[in-house]
């Protein structure tokens, strides 16, 4: 635990009390679902910007560009977070468009006009899996050991807990309420704190003087299969539950497509001010003012702690909690809405009437997070959660979606369930064969496994599930006889 | 100042001041939106 003073401790409790505020305040107002889970379609720009930012910047995020600043430098940024915004241009001006012209609550909700029902359990259950915040829960548990020197599992529940009462009471307007002052709170504090790092080090010049020129060398030295590994990651932007609502949630096209091109600008802007103090953290080790033996994923907040006065630090902490809860609120959120909207409503109960379906969300989110902290709890790896997490909703939901939204003719029954089923019947075993059979490697700080000589790492699984997905859907497309779907 | 230092200040203004101004714009959004909360 770090020295912290009393002031940045009422920080701290004051921002953490005017979330929960925020949720009562919207507790009785919705209408009906879709202004619980969709604020009425009335999101404007600047709101657009301060949701997506948020949502999409857990800590995960925020540790790991800085851990791969601390120890590759530049790369973090060129290899890691550049392809992204290459994927956001992509959603902006090819996607966002098409997912607009139709009413779509839900991702499942396409998958449903593109190939019926049983396509649309398949992507709920898709979507609710990588909705679980497992890793946001985690993420707090080590918020509230290093900030405030609790037990993890105190961590989770206290700052985990107060996201889910202002989700559950809330629904979509207080979270991109909370979203909306979290990003202020987590841009500007990042900004301040770059002059007082610099500061800490005796300047740029002397960061690129100290470390080695490799740190400013903008491909490092990783291998080609791991960058475009990384670079696909990307993808999943394509078929982002919390990003596909966001969508839905919009006014228009029109204000999606303009807060996402700004929103490449500040998001290019985060990471790489991350990248940098991580640097920064690295110099000062080297100079010995922060200890030799400073982990690399903490090095952001040991840097943080050295360098900013009393107050600024406290906005520094608001700050990381900030990011962590904007994502936690808004993939809960997600998932209730997979359990009622997509599930629930058309499986059981097509009659339920709006304030059924909120309390049925309200139901979902609360398991979610139950479901999310046992996992949470349980794992002793979350890396190799985090990729099962990520390879899943590529896996089964990427093809089926573009392949239907561009080829209208590809829109058959089979193909859609067979590339969702088998990309997501083929994630989980590959996972869990490789999380339980191979060894994990801490140089590597991934599950390995020997197949035919070939050292195949957990983040390799993509190279066969999707191409599964894919042969899934022709074989589909093939030998459904029907009419294509719509 | 080397290059990689103008780049990274630049950054920061766009983040400092980019999210202060997209942060204003929500501010007079939200007054309609609050609004609309106050009538129902």
């Amino acid at each position: 635990m770090y020295e912290i003073a009393t002031i940045d401790y009422i920080i701290i409790a004051l921002y953490l009390a005017g979330m929960v505020g925020v949720g009562l305040w919207f507790a009785k107002k919705h209408t009906d679902f879709e202004d619980f889970f969709l604020a009425s379609r009335s999101l404007t720009t600047p709101l657009l910007i301060t949701t997506l930012i948020s949502t999409y910047y857990g800590i995960d995020v925020l540790f790991g560009d800085s851990q791969l600043g601390f120890t590759n430098g530049v790369v973090a940024w060129f290899a890691y977070a550049r392809p992204t915004y290459a994927f956001f241009l992509i959603a902006a001006f090819l996607l966002a468009h098409r997912l607009r012209e139709d009413d779509f609550k839900s991702l499942p909700d396409i998958l449903d006009k593109y190939y019926g029902k049983k396509t649309r359990y398949v992507g709920a259950v898709t979507s609710f899996i990588y909705s679980l915040p497992a890793l946001s829960l985690y993420g707090f548990g080590m918020l509230g050991e290093v900030i405030l020197g609790w037990e993890p599992i105190m961590g989770m529940v206290v700052l985990g807990g107060i996201a889910l009462v202002y989700t559950l009471t809330g629904g979509f307007w207080a979270v991109a309420f909370t979203d909306s002052i979290q990003f202020v709170l987590m841009c500007v504090v990042l900004a301040m704190a770059f002059p007082f790092a610099m500061n800490l080090i005796g300047g740029f010049d002397e960061m690129i003087e100290v470390l080695e020129p490799s740190y400013f060398d903008t491909m490092g030295d990783m291998s080609i299969w791991l960058i475009i590994i990384y670079a696909s990651t990307g993808l999943s932007i394509l078929v982002e539950p919390t990003f596909y609502q966001r969508i839905f949630a919009a006014k228009s096209y029109k204000n999606v497509r303009n807060a996402l091109v700004i929103g490449i600008f500040i998001w290019g802007s985060y990471d790489w001010i991350i990248t940098i103090i991580a640097m920064a953290a690295k110099v000062a080790v080297i100079q010995g003012t922060l200890p030799f033996d400073v982990a690399p994923d903490a090095a952001l907040l040991t840097i943080m702690v050295a360098a900013l006065p009393a107050g600024a630090l406290g906005l520094f902490m608001a700050g990381v909690l900030s990011t962590e809860m904007s994502t936690l609120d808004s993939y809960c959120l997600v998932a209730g809405g997979n359990v009622a909207y997509d599930i629930y409503k058309p499986a059981f109960k097509p009659e339920a009437s709006d304030q059924e379906l909120i309390k049925t969300t309200r139901h979902g989110i609360l398991l979610s997070w139950v479901l999310g902290f046992a996992m949470a709890i349980s794992f002793d790896q979350m890396l190799g959660l985090w990729v099962f997490m990520a390879s899943i909703l590529i896996s089964s939901v990427l093809a089926p979606i573009l392949l239907g939204m561009y080829v209208p003719n590809f829109r058959k029954p089979l193909a859609g369930f067979l590339s969702a089923g088998l990309g997501l019947v083929s994630t989980v075993i590959l996972n869990i064969y490789i999380m339980t059979n191979g060894v994990f490697d801490l140089e590597e700080e991934t599950y390995i496994i020997d197949w035919f000589g070939i050292d195949f790492m957990l983040e390799f699984v993509m190279y066969i599930t999707v191409p599964i997905s894919l042969i899934g859907f022709f074989v589909g497309v093939l030998f459904d006889k029907g009419d294509h779907h719509e | 100042m080397s290059n990689w230092e103008i780049f990274t200040w630049i950054t920061v203004i766009i983040l400092g001041f980019g999210s202060v101004a997209v942060f204003v714009l929500f501010v007079k959004d939200i007054k309609e939106i609050l609004k609309k909360f106050h009538k129902e």
